[in-house]
């Protein structure tokens, strides 16, 4: 695993995220209404609750996958979103008909672009050694474990090479000690971007956000959020993560409590 | 009631299941006979004997059966899963030949049905005519015996034709011209379906061009069971309702239609008419050397490896 | 054991069928014994081989001409719902006529020769084929298609590149279905009219009352039919290599005690 994080053009030129006046139904039954949220430009926001809160629901209508009743997506530079989001969901989505490699140039192969050029693969190749995958490029992901599936993906998600990265809890399925490793692989290598990471992992959030929400009720709506200091990924021994932590904790209980 | 009035009627009912039972058994049960295909006027004397109760006057209850597959009724009779069968004279020989148990116990239709057709307004005005033609068949099994003594007597030979399985539509063959004859078309049906639509047949017959004469329908039983005392009544009451049809030919039609109403249309009118002067009069009489005559055809042209003895598979019954 | 376990089952089969002649007492002209058989079949080998040429052939054509229409089919179903909604219940109703009503139908348009049998063949497989890959088509897993449209890809490189792979193990199941069921329609047409293959050969046996060579014509089919369906099987584990088969039998029969 090298530390060497790919230079992002400079952190204040990724766009912020704006959402306002969503409204999201489900059956009729509003999940969430009048909502805004503000993800910051070049920083990464969480968004943590209680299941079935409706974190995924925004997520996803930010990117572009759901269609809500009423809300507006902008973007702080003025352009459209489409095209500039990376999307990494729980799950790593690796097609297993494809090889590693294939799989981390998805993206180039969704779009039709014609053969792609050889430092496009240079640069693919390069990606799966930073995720520490070199020697697996040609094998299909079954041959891969759930942890190395999930650095395939992040390697896929790299490879977009975009501005604005949405993440729904893409550590959540692997164990704590390949969490760990990822998330810090993940703060090296999307340095500068714009991130949106839904976890249900509080100390993951503090870990890694700069600005940290909870989402809570019905309908929900988020709070005022946390803002950890230092640069990340932040160590979990500091105490005044640690005191983060406890408030982050409480509200989660309170959280709960209204569900 | 009383125990003992109980006891009386549990007797009676006793004594009435035994008489019952000993009745004679073979006479309740229905006789059954499988048709060679549907019911047609081919079929007439079974009919109108149905009809007019002869089977029930010689104490006999007949089941008319049509089979969906003409090659099964001899095999089942052979089996003893059923008492009679409605067969074909050339066919029994081959079948006798394989080793089924078969014995011709009467006549149906005594003379050939099978012809071979050509369109009336076709290229063909005789059968040397055939030479490089495509001639379609049903598979009777014994066609190429047929058509190869036919075309011998005007100088061809089987090589000179092209022989097309066409199972059983044989008009639309000729009709849609993908052949160019047919041969196992019923005289007595196909020409007059060919004519209603409006499209007339030439037909060549068999009999007349180097086939020996036969039984087109004839009445088989199992081998083994010729001592069964229905068999007789059945071929009386046959007897008499031939001579019915022969003497009240229309209101014998009319007997026919009242029993099958769908029949009633101008194809099975005019098959009527051109079958009944082809009727056996004398159902149970057995021509031995006509047999003969056939089975030694059947040797000769390669069919069977031996023509067996008439005696073994042909009988008049008592 | 792997030449071994073919050659048991054969001659298990064959035991079974000897036993049901001796024990049911069967006549030679309902069920010859496979003595028989074997004796027919040695003596008519050649003829035999040939007929079974020509229906293979039939299949074959049969099988590849459905199996392509099927997936053009579903490919079209699948991309155009108005299609879906119109064509689908023609094609229900094009499987429930039987196939012995449409024979005559086929053979009077196509004739007596090789086209008839490959239509029957064709109309035989088609159905199942369209509707397993349709299946598959439309049942593609939800998170490829939201990571797709987040990457910007065209409706036509969703269906290329993600559900038509994904639909691979479906249409596989389709075309096992198919050619186990092909050599059915292959030998209807030739009953309803043909000049040579293994149905017209079982036809003029069962007109000769040849049974032992009716059940000899019988055979071959059988083996044609079974040859042909281990080799297509074959053929497609190597394509759907990727997929993991996952066998019920090795799931644990009792339910271990995992802490609560």
């Amino acid at each position: 695993m090298t530390a060497n994080p790919e230079p992002f053009p400079r952190p204040d030129t990724a766009p912020s995220v704006t959402l306002t006046g969503a409204r999201l139904e489900f059956d009729g039954v509003p999940l969430f209404e009048n909502l805004d949220i503000a993800v910051e430009g070049g920083r990464w926001t969480c968004l943590l609750g209680p299941s079935g809160v409706g974190k995924t629901s925004l997520l996803r209508l930010i990117a572009g996958l759901t269609d809500a009743a009423a809300g507006a997506v902008s973007c702080g530079d003025g352009a459209r979103l489409d095209g500039r989001i990376a999307y990494m969901a729980q799950q790593d989505l690796l097609l297993p008909w494809a090889t590693v490699l294939e799989n981390v140039m998805l993206g180039h192969r969704l779009r039709g672009d014609r053969q792609p050029r050889g430092e496009e693969v240079d640069r693919a190749r390069a990606l799966l050694a930073q995720v520490g995958l070199a020697s697996r490029e040609t094998e299909r992901p079954a041959a891969l474990s759930g942890g190395q599936r999930q650095r395939v993906a992040l390697a896929r998600t790299l490879m977009e090479d975009r501005a604005i990265v949405l993440m729904d809890e893409p550590f959540s399925a692997v164990d704590a000690i390949t969490r760990y490793r990822l998330q810090e692989q993940a703060a090296a290598l999307l340095a500068g971007r714009t991130v949106l990471l839904v976890t249900h992992d509080p100390m993951e959030a503090l870990r890694l956000g700069d600005v940290v929400h909870v989402m809570a009720g019905h309908p929900a709506h988020l709070d005022r959020p946390l803002r950890p200091t230092g640069t990340r990924p932040r160590d979990p021994a500091d105490p005044k993560l640690r005191e983060l932590q406890s408030d982050l904790l409480r509200r989660l209980a309170a959280a709960e409590g209204m569900s | 009631m009383t125990i003992s009035t109980a006891r009386r009627i549990a007797a009676l009912a006793g004594i009435m299941l035994l008489l019952i039972a000993a009745m004679p058994a073979r006479a309740a049960e229905p006789l059954t006979v499988l048709l060679d295909w549907f019911v047609n006027p081919d079929h007439a004397p079974l009919v109108i004997a149905q009809q007019k109760g002869y089977f029930a006057k010689h104490g006999l209850e007949v089941e008319l059966i049509a089979p969906a597959n003409p090659n099964d009724p001899p095999k089942l009779v052979a089996a003893g899963q059923a008492d009679i069968a409605i067969g074909y004279q050339p066919q029994l020989v081959l079948q006798v030949a394989e080793g089924l148990p078969l014995m011709r116990i009467g006549t149906l239709v005594a003379t050939p049905l099978n012809c071979l057709v050509v369109l009336a307004d076709g290229p063909i005005a005789t059968i040397a005519d055939l030479k490089g033609r495509k001639i379609g068949y049903s598979v009777g099994g014994f066609e190429d015996a047929l058509l190869g003594a036919m075309l011998e007597k005007h100088g061809l030979t089987l090589d000179d034709v092209t022989l097309v399985n066409v199972n059983f539509s044989l008009s639309p063959a000729l009709f849609s011209g993908q052949v160019d004859a047919v041969i196992g078309a019923f005289r007595n049906f196909e020409l007059n379906q060919m004519d209603i639509e409006g499209r007339p047949g030439r037909a060549f017959y068999i009999e007349e061009e180097g086939v020996p004469d036969y039984d087109a329908l004839i009445l088989l039983a199992n081998k083994d069971r010729l001592d069964d005392p229905r068999l007789r009544p059945f071929l009386d009451a046959m007897g008499e309702a031939v001579r019915y049809i022969i003497n009240y030919p229309e209101e014998s039609w009319e007997l026919f239609i009242a029993a099958y109403p769908d029949l009633d249309d101008e194809l099975n009118r005019r098959a009527w008419r051109d079958t009944i002067p082809r009727l056996a009069l004398r159902p149970a009489a057995l021509d031995s050397s006509r047999y003969r005559k056939l089975s030694k055809f059947l040797e000769k042209r390669g069919l069977i490896a031996k023509a067996p003895e008439t005696s073994t598979y042909a009988v008049e019954i008592d | 054991m792997r030449l071994l376990r073919p050659l048991i089952i054969f001659a298990g089969l064959i035991a079974l069928w000897q036993s049901t002649v001796s024990f049911l007492s069967l006549p030679h002209y309902i069920l010859p014994a496979p003595a028989r058989v074997a004796a027919a079949w040695w003596d008519r080998s050649g003829s035999i081989l040939h007929h079974a040429s020509v229906t293979g052939a039939e299949i074959l054509v049969g099988l590849a001409l459905g199996a392509m229409l099927g997936c053009l089919s579903a490919l079209t179903l699948a991309s155009y719902r108005p299609a879906r909604r119109w064509l689908m219940p023609m094609l229900v109703v094009s499987q429930s006529i039987p196939v012995f009503a449409l024979a005559p139908i086929l053979v009077l348009w196509l004739g007596y020769g090789m086209g008839s049998k490959v239509a029957m063949a064709t109309l035989i497989i088609y159905f199942p084929v369209t509707t397993a890959f349709l299946d598959g088509l439309r049942r593609t897993e939800p998170g490829w298609l939201d990571l797709a449209r987040t990457m910007g890809a065209s409706r036509r490189s969703i269906l290329l590149h993600l559900r038509i792979p994904a639909a691979l193990p479906a249409l596989a199941s389709g075309i096992r279905v198919a050619t186990a069921i092909a050599p059915i329609g292959a030998v209807v047409g030739e009953w309803v009219g043909s000049s040579a293959g293994l149905g017209f050969m079982m036809l003029h046996a069962n007109a000769r009352m040849q049974i032992d060579v009716m059940f000899a014509a019988l055979f071959t089919l059988g083996v044609m039919a079974v040859a042909l369906y281990y080799a297509v099987d074959a053929v497609l584990r190597r394509f759907v290599s990727w997929q993991a088969e996952t066998d019920p039998s090795r799931d644990h029969n009792d339910a271990r005690s995992f802490p609560q």
